[in-house]
């Protein structure tokens, strides 16, 4: 990058806030997935106008820009694929507001998921969005990428909770969209346009997000499968009986064992599945589902069913759920998490095909997540300096789509799709919802300066 | 390229990072920079460029290497366990081999090998420190007169006294149990600020021994443990210092070796290991580090928690990272200020994360490692007590520092120093 713009990216956000040694561009370069590119120069805002003064600049110079969070994207969203300047907003920090009245929070996008949640407690209120990576993910990557988790059953993902956003678009002008009443846009609700739009159609600056009313309690539970499928269908029923648990979550006998031997809580290793489940809400109500859910269990076939006495047998269910992604790395160093999402009727049916794919290319396919909402993760392990596997596994990744997609699902339910799942969204979008992204974006951002190369506009061969 | 070929070996450990980035919500340094490239995960992602030959081991590699404190809340909070603090001692040690030591720890290494000349000198230190430093008013330590930068000594930091009669002067050989009968003989490893700086909460160490019934040797020829310079590249005086402490300490016919510095307590327990690989010393040190227990983890297994006495202070704890994530010492402590009658005690928010000092850390960069000891003493503060206790004398160098700077009525104490306090409460009480 040429010596003239780098001062002028420092006359905005300051000298000590851009890196362009080669020692930072590496580090820079990559999300937690496998893949990377080297930026151009990074900087750390401190503003919406820095951020506007760096847009500007980069669209002068015709310069890709690719936002930032905490670099813990799954589908390579913050990859700056073409170079150019990556604004990272880990400086934009603050909670602006947390209003116990209107329930609303208003934040900058660097906040951290954990820190809102923690705030938002202390007024009494709930944010409920809970990623695995909430204790360092940032909530302006969570809106762009249209982050999960395991509420999600119950209170919904990002999109359910994103009121109003604050953007800089690509040509450094700042829009509002939303409200901080409804989220009701007179016209199209181009707050959810931009959710989930992975920072190729502005910058997030703020954000407004709904709060909710914390439940006044809650009962975790685990009932114990001798056959995955029961498991599966367990998730069915209940939904259908008219039950919403808070949270809904299956793992496989590979998990199970990997997180037993990670953790060493006792976990029923020789079991083919399990459920977490949680229901939440007033005393009565919740006493009286987890009597229905637990007895749902048993008449679809599990073994056995644990109501958590303690606060401590719960926190043992929890971090079984929390430490799968650890678990995974004690099994083998590589892998590839997806967020493969289906009708949640269809979940048994996208267990068996995955068994299926986990015999045919030899590699171990484990299987958890967010059965509730289909949200499904399954989890391909391998190690990437052995060719062959690697190679296998990404066949076994494109069938694992393949897959999702036959059983109308949807390639990704929280992770995004960055360029890592771009070679299907045509497949998924169909020829016309293909051509209306490129559109919309051709319209937004005709110069194609944000985050170049991803969804709509992934330079690769597409399936 | 050669320098890629010796941390060849790295890529077994490097390959577990999932790139998770779990390392960022943990790390102080991250968290008071807000910089990727202080994250574990970054050091992992360099040595993996330097691997594939994209980068070369440069001074800019180095200076990213150093800014770590080697608290280990990374590996410990790491969901694929990856030895971040190995990756980055390693690391540093052949960076050092390339690129050379910052000049003053270089002198300060070197002289370091040199154990008499090296005690001479901080004992004339001891004598002389009024021609660099004043005395503050309350006697708690010093400031520079003058700013020494390249020796980390910024004008407002305040360093503690260094002592004219240091604990290994004071204190002979052997002290005796005060039992009748003795119950075993331990030998105490003091470390340098102990000997140095502290010496009263040697002293203390050494009361809670006798008064139990163990003979303490305090071997005169033990010196640094050698983690300055090891965990700064300098592996080659680390070595040296390691052998020269496992000959003072092995030539002692011993039940245990107590450290009250949990820093010294690491080395000597788990570090030394991959510093003597190959020394013909390697198969004495397994024998050592067997033996070597942190003083609080000691009381709780070997000593009287039934003798103390009425204590009325008021204290909140701090976790020194070598002695939570080193030594595996968390509980025992609070167990003992539990028994202690009296004793009013309250949990500071994050008092396992680190205090910023991380040893040398603190004089190359103290800016930094004042922000991050400052959101330490906002929550030792906000608990109310009287008093923060540590089992490690670079924190309580660290925090007095901090606690200091901003006129804070909160006093330090060494958890020697409580347990003491609450024996000689019990003698008074007439529990013997």
């Amino acid at each position: 990058m040429n010596s003239s713009i780098l001062n002028e990216l420092r006359s905005i956000v300051g000298k000590d806030y851009v890196m362009n040694e080669k020692e930072d561009l590496i580090i820079y370069s990559n999300d937690a997935t496998m893949f990377d590119h080297w930026p151009d120069a990074v900087v750390q805002p401190a503003s919406r106008d820095e951020v506007a003064a760096v847009v500007k600049l980069a669209a002068k110079n015709n310069i890709p820009v690719t936002g930032r969070g905490a670099g813990t994207a799954l589908s390579g969203g913050p990859i700056p694929l073409k170079g150019g300047i990556v604004v990272d907003m880990a400086r934009m920090n603050r909670i602006l507001k947390v209003d116990a009245v209107n329930k609303i929070a208003v934040v900058e996008p660097g906040v951290i998921n954990y820190e809102l949640a923690v705030q938002a407690g202390k007024k009494g209120l709930f944010y409920p969005p809970d990623p695995s990576s909430w204790k360092e993910s940032t909530m302006g990557g969570n809106v762009a990428e249209c982050a999960g988790g395991p509420h999600g059953v119950k209170y919904g993902i990002t999109r359910n909770f994103v009121l109003g956003l604050e953007v800089v678009l690509p040509d450094g002008s700042v829009v509002e969209t939303g409200n901080a009443v409804d989220g009701e846009m007179c016209g199209p609700d181009w707050t959810m346009l931009i959710t989930g739009s992975e920072g190729t159609l502005g910058l997030i600056s703020a954000i407004t997000l709904r709060l909710v009313v914390p439940p006044v309690t809650k009962k975790t539970m685990v009932a114990i499968y001798e056959r995955l499928e029961d498991a599966a269908k367990t998730v069915s029923v209940t939904m259908a009986d008219g039950i919403i648990p808070t949270t809904l979550e299956i793992m496989n006998d590979q998990t199970i064992a990997a997180v037993e031997n990670y953790l060493k809580i006792g976990l029923p290793v020789n079991a083919g599945g399990l459920l977490l489940v949680e229901v939440d809400g007033m005393p009565s109500t919740v006493e009286e589902n987890a009597k229905r859910v637990s007895g749902i269990c048993k008449e679809c076939g599990a073994m056995e069913v644990k109501i958590a006495q303690t606060a401590e047998e719960v926190e043992d269910l929890w971090r079984a759920r929390r430490s799968v992604g650890a678990a995974f790395g004690q099994v083998a160093p590589s892998k590839y998490s997806e967020d493969s999402t289906v009708p949640r009727s269809r979940v048994p049916e996208l267990i068996k095909r995955i068994l299926t794919i986990q015999n045919e290319y030899d590699l171990p396919v484990f299987i958890c997540g967010h059965a509730g909402d289909g949200n499904m993760h399954p989890t391909i392990l391998f190690d990437k300096r052995d060719k062959d596997a690697a190679a296998r596994a990404e066949k076994a990744l494109d069938e694992v789509h393949f897959v999702t997609l036959e059983l109308e699902g949807t390639l990704s339910g929280e992770h995004g799709i960055g360029f890592a799942k771009a070679p299907f969204l045509k497949r998924e979008a169909g020829e016309v919802g293909y051509r209306l992204g490129q559109d919309i974006k051709r319209i937004i951002d005709p110069a194609g300066i944000l985050n170049p190369g991803k969804m709509f506009f992934y330079e690769g061969k597409l399936h | 390229m050669n320098n890629m070929e010796e941390i060849r070996h790295l890529e077994k450990e490097i390959v577990k990072c999932a790139r998770c980035g779990g390392c960022r919500s943990v790390c102080p340094v991250t968290i008071a920079e807000h910089r990727e490239n202080t994250t574990a995960r970054s050091k992992v992602r360099m040595i993996e460029a330097v691997l594939a030959g994209e980068v070369e081991m440069t001074p800019a590699v180095q200076a990213r290497f150093e800014k770590c404190l080697l608290c280990k809340a990374c590996k410990t909070n790491c969901g694929s366990s990856v030895a971040t603090d190995e990756l980055i001692m390693e690391a540093r040690a052949k960076l050092v081999k390339r690129n050379g030591l910052n000049p003053f720890k270089k002198i300060a290494f070197t002289a370091q090998r040199y154990r008499k000349l090296f005690d001479l000198g901080l004992k004339m230190g001891g004598a002389f420190q009024g021609l660099i430093f004043k005395s503050l008013p309350d006697g708690s330590g010093k400031v520079a007169r003058i700013p020494l930068p390249a020796a980390g000594l910024n004008m407002r930091r305040v360093v503690p006294n260094l002592t004219s009669n240091p604990l290994r002067s004071r204190k002979p050989y052997l002290s005796k149990a005060q039992t009748p009968q003795s119950k075993g003989k331990v030998v105490f490893f003091t470390g340098c600020t102990l000997n140095y700086m502290y010496p009263e909460a040697g002293e203390a160490v050494i009361r809670i021994l006798t008064r139990n019934g163990y003979d303490v040797l305090l071997p005169d020829d033990q010196c640094c443990c050698g983690t300055p310079a090891f965990t700064s590249g300098d592996v080659e005086t680390g070595r040296i210092l390691a052998e020269q402490n496992i000959k003072a300490i092995n030539a002692q016919e011993y039940d245990h070796v107590i450290t009250a510095c949990s820093t010294c307590g690491t080395a000597l327990k788990e570090e030394y290991k991959a510093l003597l690989k190959g020394s013909p010393l390697a198969g004495e040190w397994e024998k050592l580090s067997a033996k070597v227990i942190d003083i609080s983890d000691f009381v709780v297994k070997y000593c009287d928690l039934i003798k103390f006495g009425n204590l009325p202070l008021k204290i909140t704890y701090h976790d020194a990272c070598h002695l939570v994530r080193g030594m595996g010492v968390s509980a025992q402590p609070r167990q003992i200020f539990k028994a202690i009658p009296g004793l009013e005690f309250a949990e500071m928010k994050d008092a396992d994360r680190c205090c910023g000092c991380g040893g040398t850390f603190s004089a190359v960069y103290y800016e930094l490692s004042r922000k991050i000891n400052d959101a330490k003493v906002d929550n030792i503060e906000a608990t109310g007590m009287d008093y923060a206790v540590a089992g490690c004398s670079a924190c309580r160098m660290h925090i007095t520092d901090g606690l200091n700077q901003r006129n804070s009525r909160v006093k330090f104490l060494h958890t020697a120093e409580i347990i003491d306090k609450a024996y000689e409460a019990g003698r008074k009480e007439g529990k013997v």
